[in-house]
């Protein structure tokens, strides 16, 4: 398969753009390719540039922060359709805030991040689609890492203690 | 509707509602760490040919000298002479239990509360949403779909643990899996061994593929979690009355009398553990109840 062809095709099973209109579709598949990676192999490590957003489409990629005394910890995994590494198109992020590494053999849509924020700028109707998107994700991170930090299994000394 | 359960089936006289029967410890299977499923069967034997219990339903155990707890009971219903019991040790009670060995005694009361209703829900899709030690009220129903799979729609598992070592019964994954239902599994912690997801149980609806019009949702596990699983529930139009809960409270009596694990209006013990979301509503998302 040609490589535009595999691009558009990965670009049209990814729900977040199957209801937009031609020409946004057109302009994301210009700050769009497609990235492989073979398992246990980096997409990005914390303190990178932020040059991509990424959407997956094949694999498990887990999202790693490295504490000294601990390595590496990995903190959530992205499945197909989930996407990595949102902050680099924030405004005020600039370097990446945690690690990415392939748990299996993946493939990715890696869009521009600068590419994608200058076209956000030009349209805003397209802007706001991404925007609203990136939103919905950043909101879903949020809740799973309150749910963690809550520790749900833990079980506390005292409690039960009669069961 | 609630589906009809078997009501203390040991004990038909009411006076004996709340003394025990005396079963035998005949297998041991560790489950994860802290974790067992002790498989119990009763020594009366016209006892043991009446037995029956639910999907979803609990006996309360007995050791002498330490006293009872509730625990669900996780085996299969059709096979009721040997009845699993998937335990925590977080207790004095199920310390002693950890004590058990194989051809030991416990007294067990019960079945007792109400039961998930599989049967109503054939032709359904199904969605079973666990969280730690919540798979164990659960697999009962998973022995239903494996039991009937024709049954049913499409079956998807949603289960959440601590870490990859506090996952239950990870030596049935594949037999369930190889009847065509669909297991997601994630852990809030994990070591780079783990090719698995991170995560968290609620995360899991994301990326579930069902039926939402024709999907019933039955979940088990801590109540914060259980919150979560209601709310993405609801918002893929899943109505109220196709979501159930198992609760976890201080259960003691069995019979409702005692009040140690009333919850508002219900004592959970009686008129639950299972609840449909659509009555628990009005008390479930109150503080201190």
């Amino acid at each position: 398969m040609d490589q535009e062809k595999e691009l558009i095709e990965c670009l049209q099973a990814i729900p977040w753009f199957q209801s937009i209109s031609e020409k946004h579709f057109s302009m994301i598949a210009s700050v769009a390719k497609i990235v492989t990676i073979d398992r246990g192999e980096w997409l990005f490590k914390q303190g990178d540039k932020q040059e991509s957003l990424y959407v997956v489409i094949e694999g498990r990629v887990s999202v790693e922060l490295y504490s000294s005394v601990r390595g590496y910890l990995r903190v959530f995994t992205a499945e197909p359709m989930d996407v990595v590494g949102f902050s680099s198109v924030t405004p005020v992020v600039r370097q990446r805030t945690a690690s990415a590494r392939a748990v299996l053999d993946s493939r990715l849509l890696a869009l521009d991040s600068a590419g994608l924020n200058r076209l956000c700028e030009q349209d805003h109707e397209l802007g706001y689609i991404v925007m609203r998107r990136l939103a919905n994700v950043a909101a879903s991170r949020v809740m799973i890492c309150r749910l963690q930090l809550v520790d749900l299994f833990a079980h506390p000394t005292g409690e039960d203690e009669n069961a | 509707m609630r589906p009809e359960v078997p009501v203390a089936a040991i004990a038909h006289q009411a006076d004996k509602l709340l003394s025990p029967d005396w079963a035998k410890v005949v297998e041991i299977t560790p489950e994860a760490e802290g974790i067992a499923t002790y498989w119990l069967e009763l020594e009366d034997e016209s006892l043991r040919q009446r037995y029956r219990f639910a999907h979803g339903q609990f006996n309360m155990l007995y050791i002498p000298g330490y006293g009872e707890a509730a625990i669900s009971i996780s085996s299969d219903p059709e096979k009721p002479d040997r009845i699993g019991h998937t335990i925590r040790f977080v207790g004095n009670v199920t310390r002693a239990v950890s004590r058990l060995k194989v051809a030991d005694q416990v007294g067990l009361r019960g079945p007792f509360g109400t039961a998930w209703p599989i049967e109503q829900y054939k032709g359904r899709d199904v969605v079973l949403s666990a969280g730690g030690i919540g798979l164990a009220p659960l697999r009962p129903v998973i022995y239903e779909i494996y039991n009937h799979r024709e049954d049913y729609g499409k079956v998807v598992i949603l289960y959440g643990a601590r870490t990859p070592k506090d996952l239950l019964y990870v030596n049935e994954f594949p037999v369930w899996e190889e009847k065509d239902i669909e297991l997601m599994v994630t852990v809030d912690r994990a070591d780079q061994d783990w090719t698995g997801q991170v995560g968290v149980v609620p995360m899991l609806f994301y990326r579930a593929r069902f039926d939402t019009n024709n999907t019933v949702v039955f979940s088990c596990g801590p109540e914060i979690m259980m919150r979560f699983v209601v709310f993405e529930g609801l918002a893929r139009r899943i109505p109220p009355e196709h979501i159930y809960l198992s609760l976890e409270r201080n259960m003691k009596c069995g019979q409702g009398m005692c009040g140690h694990c009333q919850m508002g209006p219900f004592f959970i013990c009686k008129d639950g553990p299972v609840y449909c979301y659509e009555e628990l509503e009005p008390y479930f998302h109150l503080e201190d109840l």
